[in-house]
């Protein structure tokens, strides 16, 4: 009895502690935004400039990871679905194939995996050695607010990377995939571009823009967060990075999983299943 | 605005974990002097800087400026006191990112407070004066230690500010460089800038540089004790 009462009790620790750091993450983003939009004083061309360093690096610089990733993914998600569906005798699916499963799916997952591991990191290492070097003090004394110049430029430049990436990783994805394997598959590009685009409806739109916009929000929150959390010494650096990746990844796919989910289940109640 | 008063009512702040650093306190801070903070090791002198700066906020009490209390000020209604305050750490706090030169245009850029060309000449003129000139367009970590503190003290003073506080301001400074910042504190006072500079040092002989009153913190209180500058006298 008492082993099962500790068990609960673990439990409700875990998802009070869980419920709180959501919380505290929020709160870190309604801050972050009321301190840009309520700080009259401050010079704006320093915030665009920060903004454009962070879209430089996260997404300018990415670049040619996703391409390779893009053209991997692409080539081997249309090799097996074109065979695949070749044998159900159902080749006219393949654009409704590709869209969910690199537009809707495997896109927002890959791009957010490939921004934690390259910019997430950075992000979080970079608050967390300037909170043990006292920058984020030093802007304070100087009346600048970290929330407005620190958090917000990088959340601000992580989302737009994060959807610029998203859409190159799907276009690469998509159109260089079949490129690529033009020599094995014997697939007309007429065929195929406009199965591509009957499959295309506007919900992919809102998937796209929901699923690339949030996950890009999250990474950078939740690694600024752990950046921020660095108390004075540089040895809890790598410390909060690795949380940040870990939390980050937690983040996004419960995320992507809540609104693949909800999608379906919208999906199912139009077509009067549930 | 100008800053007229500053006064603890029954400020206390302890770290977590560790002894108060003020308890209690009720203190009228004396204004238009410089005053040279003085504590045992460890007692608390940076904390109290910081508390006076409003980076530290006191657990209990009031931190009354001009009368009005900031303790529960945010940070865009404390704003127009904290450009009145000058602050220089102990170590560290430079933009790593940024040049020195950078660093030190970028209050004067970031809340306007003069033109773009205008806040160019000051820091030009601030970097020529100094003699920082070959390391200006440098990052930190590509400088030595004597010119990374001697920048933190240059931004400390570069808006002017009317409260300057400046914690172990001597340390790691070549002498030659302890001579001309403390020549243009003297100079920014006269023009009427910097009006209440406190210091917290343990270096007597940089203190001497100046026409100090001490304020000392003993056991979670503070205590005022007036110096003859003639004669360098204590009297308690």
């Amino acid at each position: 009895m008492t082993s099962l009462l500790a068990h609960i009790d673990s439990l409700g620790r875990s998802v009070t502690k869980n419920v709180e750091y959501t919380a505290r993450v929020l709160l870190m983003v309604y801050l972050s935004l009321r301190a840009t939009i309520m700080d009259r004083t401050q010079g704006f061309r320093q915030i665009v400039g920060v903004i454009s360093a962070q879209i430089y690096f996260t997404g300018w610089q990415a670049l040619p990871l996703i391409s390779v990733l893009a053209l991997g993914t692409g080539a081997i998600i249309l090799l097996q679905s074109v065979s695949n569906l070749s044998m159900l005798g159902g080749t006219q699916m393949i654009g409704n194939f590709l869209i969910v499963m690199i537009v809707r799916e495997a896109g927002p997952l890959l791009v957010a995996l490939v921004v934690i591991a390259r910019s997430g990191t950075a992000v979080a290492s970079e608050v967390g050695n300037m909170r043990a070097n006292r920058e984020i003090e030093a802007l304070e004394s100087m009346g600048i607010n970290p929330l407005s110049f620190i958090v917000f430029p990088r959340v601000l430049g992580g989302i737009i990377s994060v959807l610029g990436l998203a859409f190159y990783f799907n276009f690469i994805a998509l159109i260089g995939g079949f490129l690529v394997t033009r020599f094995i598959q014997d697939l007309p590009l007429a065929f195929y571009t406009d199965s591509l685009m009957r499959a295309f409806a506007k919900e992919d739109v809102l998937i796209f823009l929901l699923k690339n916009g949030f996950s890009g929000m999250i990474i950078f929150v939740v690694c600024c967060y752990q950046g921020l959390s660095v108390k004075r010494s540089p040895h809890e650096v790598p410390q909060v990075t690795t949380q940040a990746v870990v939390n980050s990844i937690i983040f996004v796919v419960v995320f992507n999983l809540i609104v693949t989910a909800l999608f379906y289940l919208n999906q199912l109640r139009s077509l009067g299943v549930v | 605005m100008k800053i007229e008063s500053l006064k603890f009512e029954g400020v206390s702040f302890t770290h977590e974990g560790q002894e108060p650093i003020v308890q209690n306190v009720e203190f009228d801070f004396p204004m238009n002097e410089i005053l040279w903070v003085k504590a045992e090791e460890g007692a608390g002198k940076s904390s109290l800087l910081q508390i006076l700066a409003g980076l530290q906020i006191p657990q209990s009490g009031k931190y009354l400026i001009n009368g009005e209390n900031v303790v529960d000020m945010s940070f865009e209604e404390f704003l127009p006191y904290r450009l009145k305050i000058g602050y220089s750490f102990d170590y560290g706090g430079l933009i790593n990112n940024r040049t020195l030169y950078d660093n030190l245009m970028l209050p004067l850029l970031y809340h306007k407070v003069l033109t773009p060309e205008e806040s160019k000449a000051r820091v030009e003129a601030m970097i020529k004066e100094f003699g920082i000139e070959k390391f200006a367009q440098e990052r930190p970590a590509h400088v030595p230690g004597r010119i990374r503190k001697l920048t933190c003290l240059m931004r400390a003073v570069v808006m002017q500010p009317e409260v300057l506080l400046l914690d172990d301001p001597s340390v790691g400074l070549g002498q030659d460089s302890v001579y001309i910042f403390a020549d243009h504190i003297h100079r920014l006072r006269k023009e009427g800038w910097l009006k209440h500079v406190f210091i917290s040092s343990y270096d007597e002989k940089f203190m001497n540089l100046f026409n100090y009153q001490i304020i000392h913190l003993d056991e979670g209180q503070l205590y005022f004790q007036a110096v003859d500058p003639e004669k360098r006298v204590v009297h308690l």
